[in-house]
């Protein structure tokens, strides 16, 4: 963690706190796998004959950050949907923790964490509130929950607003809330889908080190799909850029960025794989 | 152990969800004691009628307001339902060990008890304005769970069906004045020989609505129809065997 942090000097001693539950955590871990995520020939069209993802296939290691980059429309979204088993797949498979997304999606998410692109919150609840069913929904006792939303809220820097109406929350606040319910269960794998979308730089910078801190010390596996080239390359270890449907580029992304040569950046790999710019996806979004 | 606990932790949910909703509470408790006590003023004199089966209207029009209670504000559980479409927190659930059956068992069951709750409230106000209940407080019982359960076979099917294809809370509240078309055309406040029209009578015969308030009103006005509580019961059932399978797979489409 940086001093410039948000989180600095606040965490410490609950992030610790809740890495000492993480060992002796009663929720289930994933099977002791070499691919914490294997998609293979994974395809999605949906019912109105719209092909969102063309047969992709690629792995993520037990422990590793994996970023999904490419345009609006890439077809980003329904991947990690599909992953976490919200979209059902119409090709290919893929497992998740060692469990297949359309066979075993109950195991699937009893694995995973999820926070989405459109925050998803119940604006009649508190985020204590929020947390503490998600936590009992991933089958928490009641003191648990509390106690781990309570460590949650204080990382997230979210103590204060612990017991105010999501509604009258900030759309930033909410999305940090969604993530702090994300991590209720300790998951051994966590999805983000824009993870830091609509946080101010600050936010973005804190919610950065909270996930690579969580990341190295819980041996979490992080998939994000992502717009911003600063968060791909300092939160992913690999990434994979896809366009169309496809994958059109897959590496980490100093390879990637040697591969142009020069003093290429990740932006003249988004731009040399798909003919856009980073910043003309954005402002399709 | 979860998937027992889970519909019970979102029941438990929905409930928090009514009280802090200052409009919901608002417009799903108070039309309906209005609407029984102008109602019931305005067509005191109908129980003057001879034939008429009391002599105290209000008694007569319990069992309407209970209906005008459950209902129409069934309604209320498919608009909660579009909003959590519309705010993602319906994936966001989908994403725990939860499945589509528990979100849905949840929110049923959070429901029953908020519009049984409703349903009391109004026979506690009859009872205020002198009515009698003949059966007692078993027979209220009775008549609270026809009323809630006919409440979501219909309109809480019609509304959670169309929250579910539309994402769209204000279409679901758009459609809820259509409710009170299904208690209208009962012997909501005039018992049915008393109506001249052949059309109506016969469109009232037609109505399961009717065959679920009758017995209602005899619990009400003088004891234990059997047979009309069969009767009505079964209509109840007959309307859920379609209703609940259907928004059963809609639910699952959810699900892409």
């Amino acid at each position: 963690m940086t001093s410039s942090s948000p989180f600095a000097g606040t965490d410490r001693s609950p992030l610790d706190d809740l890495i000492g539950q993480a060992r002796t955590r009663r929720v289930p871990s994933a099977r002791p796998i070499g691919d914490a995520i294997v998609v293979e020939n994974l395809a999605k069209t949906y019912p109105g004959g719209t092909e969102a993802v063309r047969g992709i296939s690629f792995r993520v290691a037990a422990g590793e950050s994996f970023g999904i980059l490419g345009p609006n429309g890439a077809g980003k979204s329904t991947t990690i949907g599909m992953l976490g088993t919200l979209v059902r797949p119409t090709g290919g498979r893929a497992s998740v923790a060692g469990f297949d997304v359309v066979a075993q999606p109950t195991e699937v998410r009893r694995r995973i964490g999820f926070a989405m692109q459109q925050a998803g919150v119940d604006d009649f609840a508190t985020p204590k509130e929020l947390m503490v069913l998600h936590g009992r929904l991933h089958g928490l006792r009641k003191h648990e929950a509390a106690a781990r939303a309570g460590l949650l809220l204080g990382i997230m820097q979210l103590a204060d607003e612990a017991d105010r109406r999501l509604a009258a929350l900030s759309g930033g606040t909410r999305r940090r809330v969604d993530l702090a319910a994300s991590l209720m269960q300790l998951p051994p794998v966590l999805f983000l889908d824009e993870p830091t979308e609509g946080l101010d730089p600050r936010s973005r910078s804190g919610v950065w080190d909270t996930l690579e801190r969580l990341r190295s010390r819980l041996g979490l596996t992080l998939v994000l799909t992502t717009h911003f080239m600063d968060e791909g390359d300092r939160l992913c270890e690999r990434i994979a850029i896809i366009d169309g449907g496809t994958v059109v580029a897959e590496g980490a992304p100093a390879t990637l960025k040697a591969n142009l040569g020069g003093n290429a950046t990740l932006e003249d790999v988004y731009l040399h794989y798909t003919g856009r710019t980073f910043e003309d996806t954005r402002r399709a979004a | 152990m979860t998937s027992k606990v889970q519909p019970l932790l979102l029941a438990q949910r929905a409930l928090m969800q009514f009280p802090r909703n200052p409009l919901l509470v608002g417009f799903s408790v108070m039309p309906v004691l209005m609407m029984y006590l102008v109602f019931g003023g305005l067509f005191e004199g109908v129980a003057r009628l001879p034939g008429f089966p009391t002599d105290n209207y209000f008694e007569y029009l319990a069992p309407t307001a209970i209906l005008l209670a459950t209902v129409p504000g069934i309604g209320n559980a498919g608009v909660a339902l579009a909003s959590d479409f519309q705010s993602g927190y319906f994936h966001k659930l989908l994403t725990t060990p939860t499945s589509v059956g528990d979100v849905m068992l949840g929110r049923l069951l959070g429901d029953c008890l908020r519009l049984a709750v409703q349903a009391a409230l109004v026979l506690l106000l009859a009872i205020a304005l002198g009515a009698e209940i003949a059966t007692g407080v078993p027979g209220a019982l009775l008549m609270i769970v026809m009323g809630t359960l006919l409440g979501i076979v219909t309109f809480g099917a019609v509304s959670a069906n169309l929250a579910i294809r539309t994402r769209d809370a204000a279409a679901v509240q758009a459609i809820q004045p259509m409710a009170f078309l299904l208690i209208f055309l009962t012997s909501a406040y005039q018992s049915s020989d008393q109506i001249d029209s052949r059309v109506l009578r016969t469109v009232i015969e037609l109505n399961p609505a009717e065959h679920v308030l009758r017995p209602m009103r005899e619990l009400m006005l003088s004891g234990y129809d059997w047979a009309g509580i069969g009767t009505g019961f079964l209509v109840i059932a007959g309307l859920g065997a379609v209703a609940l399978p259907l928004t059963a797979r809609n639910y699952r489409s959810a699900y892409s």
